[in-house]
């Protein structure tokens, strides 16, 4: 059993929730016009980012949480300082900002602008300079989708050491590129439809992108091998990796325009979580009264947070058992692993 | 507890009432005896003997953290002076179950057909006989005749449960013969109808109204979205007699007062299930 804390920070639905890399922090942005700052142990509400002006689709914060970015629908993205919720730098885009990201070292922002109103998605990289406040306005790097708007970008991440861009594509592609000279290094297409949200692995050599054509799939950075699949029945808005233990929590849900379409929407608003080497699923958390828009999980994997289309963001510690279950082919593998150490 | 012992102090009338002092004593094994008076709600003096040991905790916290924690807030949080988890914006939830198994579906499904099962049983009978319960109209009864007239029946199944055979407290004049009594002077004697009692008695002032709800919504679910506010005694969604469609009102009561009153507040005008939900007080509050 859990309490889950709810946090009401936000009146409409949740574009997504964020760790700071110690996981003290937690971020949430929706598509209200404000991101909020809340304290992950106690969910006490540390301030808010006013200045967008629409939808934040995307927040992201550097590795030593001094700097915050934000990706709105208004066109810009911002850069904040975290400490006194300040905004110190603010791009404008040619069209809105679906999703941003660090660079792994913090020194580089990457920032997806979405394919509409004629314009080419793109995904676009801005140097950051930790000493001052304003920034360059342009871009150190820009790649532009070739594939015309069926498959515009949707998501994207940095690997590890910021060597190559991971871009998910809006017809199940996912493609790689070189961080440095923006050259296409390979691209697979293993799941149909639009996919909704790319997270990688605490070492950022694998990654997972969920994908509404009802699953979620595991790759691998250097060959872009699928490595895993998890198959879900409702579509999926997010997937992320849970360290300490080897599962994958999945979030997502009907569409709330579709649920009207439908019998019944019991039972589908849950955080699905798989065993990421058996592809099963082990348990669901239910709580939601709406589709669930991200799943992050805490860096310390202690605990995880589902922010949801009903405005809710749930932030659930995980009980001991959580940490305790294992199959039983694993216990016997440990259970042998023992016997061999007494033997010696 | 100060205050109390100087509020008996300065009365004329307990003036032999003084406290002791409080004492302190350190025991060997560590821990301190603190004995204190006081003068409790019937006003008759009390001794506290507290045995309390100091426990230094360490925590170790990165420093980075530790310097986050005393980060004053900002924006909308400004003028916010609550100290720690405000809870206009922090609560807890109700508890969830997260229990991880590999037969975990199988449970789930089991769970579901039991459910259904008892959904199905449930099933309400429509139209009930009033002569056998069965489910036909009263005149299309096969038995009519063989059980005879349906005001008897009623009262030959009533008659035992009241155990005295008060004239007046029977709903219909019985096989004797007794005259007619109107249906306001009946039951003047015995209790009162349980139908009666339970309208006069029945509290509404933790109960909410609410409508506009969409009609898939049944008590389960209604209660799933209201018992994060506090526990409640009944959820009853309002359906059509006939087809048992929902009609889009429900009642939920609360137990206490102050949880229908955040409830209200919370889910009023809400969208649940694609339908702007619209929450009021059963009865309009008398003030």
């Amino acid at each position: 059993m859990m309490r889950p804390l709810m946090l009401k920070g936000h009146d409409r639905a949740l574009t997504q929730v964020k760790f700071n890399r110690e996981g003290d922090l937690l971020f949430s942005v929706s598509k209200g016009k404000e991101a909020s700052i809340w304290y992950s142990s106690n969910g006490e509400r540390l301030g808010t980012f006013i200045g967008h002006n629409g939808t934040i689709w995307s927040i992201d914060i550097d590795p030593e949480t001094v700097f915050a970015v934000t990706g709105s629908a208004d066109f810009t993205a911002k850069l904040w300082r975290v400490e006194t919720g300040e905004c110190v730098h603010t791009w404008t885009l040619e069209s809105p900002v679906k999703r941003v990201e660090f660079s792994p070292d913090g020194n580089q922002v990457l920032i997806i602008t979405d394919q509409v109103m004629g314009q080419t998605g793109k995904i676009k990289i801005f140097d950051i300079d930790h000493t001052k406040n304003a920034q360059s306005n342009a871009p150190w790097l820009e790649i532009v989708n070739q594939d015309g708007p069926a498959s515009r970008y949707t998501v994207a991440g940095w690997s590890y050491g910021g060597f190559y861009i991971l871009a998910a594509h809006a017809d199940g592609k996912v493609s790689k590129y070189d961080a440095k000279t923006g050259e296409l290094l390979g691209s697979v297409k293993k799941q149909e439809l639009l996919l909704t949200d790319l997270q990688f692995s605490p070492d950022r050599t694998y990654f997972v992108v969920s994908s509404k054509d009802k699953s979620a799939c595991l790759y691998d950075v250097d060959n872009l091998d699928l490595l895993k699949r998890y198959t879900a029945d409702v579509p999926m808005n997010s997937a992320c990796l849970t360290p300490v233990k080897e599962f994958v929590i999945l979030g997502g849900g009907q569409d709330a325009r579709e649920v009207t379409t439908t019998s019944l929407s019991e039972g589908k608003f849950e955080a699905r979580f798989y065993h990421r080497i058996f592809e099963e699923e082990i348990g669901r958390v239910k709580g939601h009264f709406g589709p669930l828009n991200y799943v992050a999980v805490h860096p310390k994997g202690t605990c995880y947070a589902s922010g949801s289309e009903d405005g809710f963001v749930r932030l659930h510690h995980f009980h001991k058992s959580y940490f305790d279950f294992l199959y039983d082919v694993e216990k016997t593998a440990q259970a042998t692993q023992q016997f061999e150490i007494e033997a010696k | 507890m100060s205050q109390a012992a100087l509020d008996t102090s300065s009365s004329w009338a307990d003036a032999e009432n003084d406290l002791p002092a409080t004492q302190v004593t350190e025991n060997p094994d560590g821990t301190k005896t603190i004995v204190s008076y006081k003068i409790n709600d019937q006003g008759k003096k009390v001794k506290v003997t507290q045995k309390v040991r100091l426990v230094t905790v360490k925590e170790t916290v990165d420093p980075a953290i530790a310097a986050r924690r005393k980060w004053s807030r900002f924006g909308e949080e400004k003028e916010n002076r609550t100290v720690g988890p405000d809870n206009k914006t922090t609560q807890f939830g109700e508890e969830v179950q997260l229990i991880l198994g590999t037969s975990w579906k199988e449970d789930a499904q089991k769970e579901a057909e039991a459910r259904k099962k008892e959904m199905a049983q449930k099933k309400p009978q429509t139209i009930i006989c009033r002569t056998c319960q069965g489910d036909h109209f009263t005149s299309k009864c096969p038995y009519k005749d063989t059980l005879g007239a349906t005001d008897a029946t009623s009262a030959t199944t009533e008659q035992p449960a009241t155990a005295t055979p008060d004239p007046l407290s029977s709903t219909a004049p019985g096989p004797g013969g007794v005259r007619y009594v109107p249906p306001h002077l009946r039951r003047r004697g015995g209790a009162p109808a349980p139908g009666e009692s339970e309208r006069k008695e029945r509290d509404d002032s933790t109960t909410l109204r609410v409508t506009s709800l969409n009609e898939q919504v049944d008590d389960i679910m209604l209660r799933e979205v209201f018992n994060r506010y506090g526990i409640i005694k009944r959820a009853t969604v309002l359906r059509d007699r006939e087809t048992r469609r929902s009609k889009g009102i429900a009642f939920v009561e609360f137990d206490n007062v102050l949880d229908a009153q955040r409830a209200l507040e919370g889910l009023n005008g809400r969208g649940f299930m694609n339908l702007i939900m619209k929450v009021d007080w059963s009865k309009p509050k008398k003030n």
